[in-house]
């Protein structure tokens, strides 16, 4: 047992709090077990499993370092010997204890009263469900607010409520997930629940496969705490997890090909090419989600720079932020995409419109560091910038007739049919070259 | 003990340190001092290895705070303007906290906590929550978690700010007795007269750069300053002084600011000579701010 969850032992489980939590949920139960049918101890442990665990466990988990912050205490607990394993399960697990005893008891009475009404293989499989709901919840609340750390903007009561707003819609999609393989839940929803999942061509049973997958992705956020509570403490990366997760997710995506409309543009495409298209759009969608998320410190930018300049190139291999893996891994995968679609004698149509999606995020990602490198609320400039971007020079457009100019700003064929990526690509490299000339002029003015 | 080489630190906005290069030796307590903004704080985070420069290295104990971040948070004590304390826990609860995070061997932890709250003052208050304690005694809370492992450098941020004169006075015999027990200790602090009592060195920092490009000896035990006053104006006054081998720092036709040795017999001499030649001798003593005198006197000088 660490250091760090011993002391929030300390904190969180007092004889006291431990009484009062036994003494509510022990009239709660009872009072749903003497009601009506309506209402029985084992809808009343989900519910009550929700309101601790998931809601207010979030909560814990994503104040858990911002109160360290507000105390002051978090830079001494860097300078400890405490290892970032032991920190990072010692503050999840350690600030949201005390919801975890009171979800340990919710899932007792579920387990007892499943086993209790004949259900227990039903319940055993739930049990299983909410506890991964509950770890998914809890660690993407404590994942932003540690990666909220690393962009500066951590402390304030609205940035915990976002943490916990995260770990909540996690859990949300989580519980949406599972339902497609429940059918009295779907049936409630209106949905066609569904028993197998074909994917990679295998057919799956689909309750097994989605709760092995909630399970996975579980272990990968969970990893994320790790790596950032490791960066927290000036540990080197390094980036290797990072493309294990892109190869993962890669593989993962792809194997959904057959979940693509059969109507769609790429009807004709052999399996091969769905799946790297799948691919190649999950790594472009990361970029995009890792270069909002990650702080584009042009710092770090200069010092990229003169370490490749010294020919240090390992260090920055070593460094390197994970949106520029993910736009590098979408580029790689991407430009195989193109040489099959060639290859197979696709024509040009669909490789051109790859060609301009790869200058779209090509553009967007500079325009995010050339903010980046020029003012504060940078992100909010760039969002807006690409909103400009993406819809309302469009909409104009389309509204005095220019429609051949929309491939120019939105990922579309043109005619002729090299010239949308050739004006888009245009468009990449000059948003580059802004974005680097004002990195590099931030190296004059801080000298 | 502490050596620091082309320091560049950066902020997204500013340079922060520019080409910082230092050495502090070991078992000294280093006044790290400077106007507010001057980069006191960075410099010491630095040192903490909380921060990665951008160029130039830092080493404690000839471990890079690059390569070695982990290693040296185990070498250091850290004491925060603030304390760091958690006001739920007990005096002991705190220090057990401090003892298990530094990596004391469970069988050694109790007397670590003990040794430490008596160094510090507290064994009587053990069972005191911390946010019921005085900020005196906060601020040797704070330390007693800092020192609990016994580091082998301590760095100490402001850390008499706020405190009254009984409480400053205890601190300053604490800090001497942590470096004579072998730890060498780092105090920011733009509060010249807190640091007068302990301190032998001194870094003076400004606009990110260490003025006089090097730590500046404050105290030496050998040759303590001495202030002389005359009560007469005399313009040779600086030329006897050179011409009889005494070392001046700081001259005028009333007074003079030298190093001279402490023995009683040359410092006799050096008055009766005084007197032979009509200096009207009106003050002869050891200077009690020696800091002060030297911030000022360097601080003129602009950075090296």
């Amino acid at each position: 047992m660490g250091p760090e969850f011993r002391r929030n032992l300390w904190l969180e489980l007092t004889t006291r709090r431990i009484a009062f939590m036994v003494a509510i949920l022990a009239l709660i139960f009872f009072a749903s077990a003497v009601s009506g049918p309506g209402w029985t101890p084992y809808s009343a442990a989900e519910t009550v499993y929700y309101l601790v665990v998931v809601i207010w466990g979030a909560r814990n988990a994503g104040l858990s370092i911002v109160k360290e912050i507000r105390d002051r205490t978090w830079d001494l607990q860097r300078l400890s010997s405490i290892s970032a394993a032991q920190m990072a399960w010692g503050k999840l697990f350690g600030a949201t204890i005390y919801n975890w005893f009171g979800g340990a008891i919710c899932l007792a009475v579920m387990l007892i009263y499943g086993l209790a009404h004949g259900a227990f293989g039903k319940a055993i499989l739930d049990f299983f469900h909410y506890v991964i709901v509950g770890v998914v919840a809890q660690a993407v609340a404590f994942l932003a607010s540690l990666v909220a750390l690393r962009r500066r903007s951590a402390h304030s009561r609205l940035d915990v409520f976002l943490y916990q707003l995260l770990g909540i819609l996690a859990a949300v999609v989580a519980a949406y997930v599972w339902e497609t393989a429940d059918p009295e839940s779907a049936v409630l929803l209106g949905r066609k629940s569904t028993e197998v999942i074909p994917w990679w061509g295998v057919v799956i049973s689909a309750r097994p496969f989605l709760l092995l997958s909630l399970a996975i992705f579980a272990g990968w956020i969970l990893t994320g705490c790790y790596r950032e509570m490791r960066r927290e403490l000036k540990m080197e990366n390094g980036p290797l997890v990072w493309l294990g997760f892109l190869g993962f997710i890669g593989l993962y995506v792809a194997g959904f090909d057959a979940w693509l409309p059969h109507e769609a543009l790429m009807a004709n495409w052999n399996v091969v090419a769905l799946r790297l298209a799948l691919a190649s759009t999950t790594f472009a969608a990361l970029t995009y989600v890792m270069v909002l998320l990650e702080p584009k410190d042009r710092v770090l930018y200069r010092w990229y720079a003169s370490q490749i300049a010294s020919a240090d190139i390992g260090r920055v291999l070593r460094n390197l932020q994970a949106w520029i893996m993910s736009y590098f891994a979408a580029v790689a995968v991407s430009l195989v995409l193109i040489w099959w679609l060639f290859e197979r004698g696709f024509g040009a149509f669909y490789p051109a419109v790859a060609i301009a999606g790869l200058g779209f995020i090509t553009r967007d990602v500079s325009i995010f560091v050339f903010f980046a490198a020029s003012r504060r609320r940078s992100d909010f400039a760039a969002l807006v910038t690409l909103f400009a971007l993406y819809v309302l020079i469009p909409a104009i457009l389309d509204g005095v007739g220019l429609k051949g100019m929309l491939s120019f700003f939105y990922p579309t064929p043109s005619r002729p049919i090299w010239l949308g990526p050739a004006v888009v690509w245009v468009e990449a490299i000059a948003a580059l070259g802004l974005a680097v000339s004002r990195v590099a002029l931030g190296e004059k003015r801080a000298v | 003990m502490i050596e620091v080489r082309d320091l560049v630190y950066e902020y997204p906005t500013k340079r922060a340190l520019e080409g910082v290069s230092l050495d502090v030796p070991p078992q000294t307590i280093v006044a790290l001092v400077g106007p507010n903004g001057a980069g006191k704080t960075t410099l010491l985070r630095c040192l903490a290895a909380l921060e990665v420069p951008y160029s130039g290295c830092v080493r404690i104990e000839n471990l890079d705070t690059r390569e070695a971040p982990r290693r040296i948070h185990a070498l250091l004590g850290y004491l925060p303007d603030f304390y760091g304390l958690y006001d739920e826990l007990s005096v002991r609860r705190c220090l057990t906290y401090a003892a298990w995070s530094h990596g004391i061997d469970a069988n050694a932890v109790e007397s670590a906590v003990v040794k430490a709250a008596n160094q510090v003052g507290l064994s009587d208050r053990m069972e005191t929550k911390a946010g019921e304690l005085s900020r005196g005694l906060r601020q040797r809370l704070g330390i007693g978690q800092a020192i609990v492992h016994e580091p082998k450098v301590l760095l100490l941020d402001e850390p008499a700010a706020g405190l009254d004169p009984q409480a400053r006075r205890d601190l300053s015999a604490l800090l001497i007795s942590l470096r004579d027990s072998g730890m060498t200790l780092v105090v920011s602090s733009h509060i010249l007269a807190e640091l007068e009592d302990y301190c032998s060195e001194m870094i003076i920092i400004d606009g990110g750069k260490v003025v006089g490009g090097r730590v500046v000896k404050v105290k030496d035990v050998e040759r303590p300053r001495y202030l002389i006053e005359i009560a007469t104006a005399r313009a040779d006054f600086e030329g006897f002084l050179k011409d009889a081998s005494v070392d001046v720092i700081e001259v005028d036709e009333h007074h003079a600011l030298i190093t001279h040795t402490r023995n009683a017999a040359a410092r006799a001499k050096l008055i009766r000579d005084l007197v032979a030649a009509g200096f009207e001798v009106s003050f002869f003593g050891e200077s009690s701010r020696a800091l002060e005198e030297t911030y000022f006197s360097q601080f003129g000088k602009g950075a090296a």
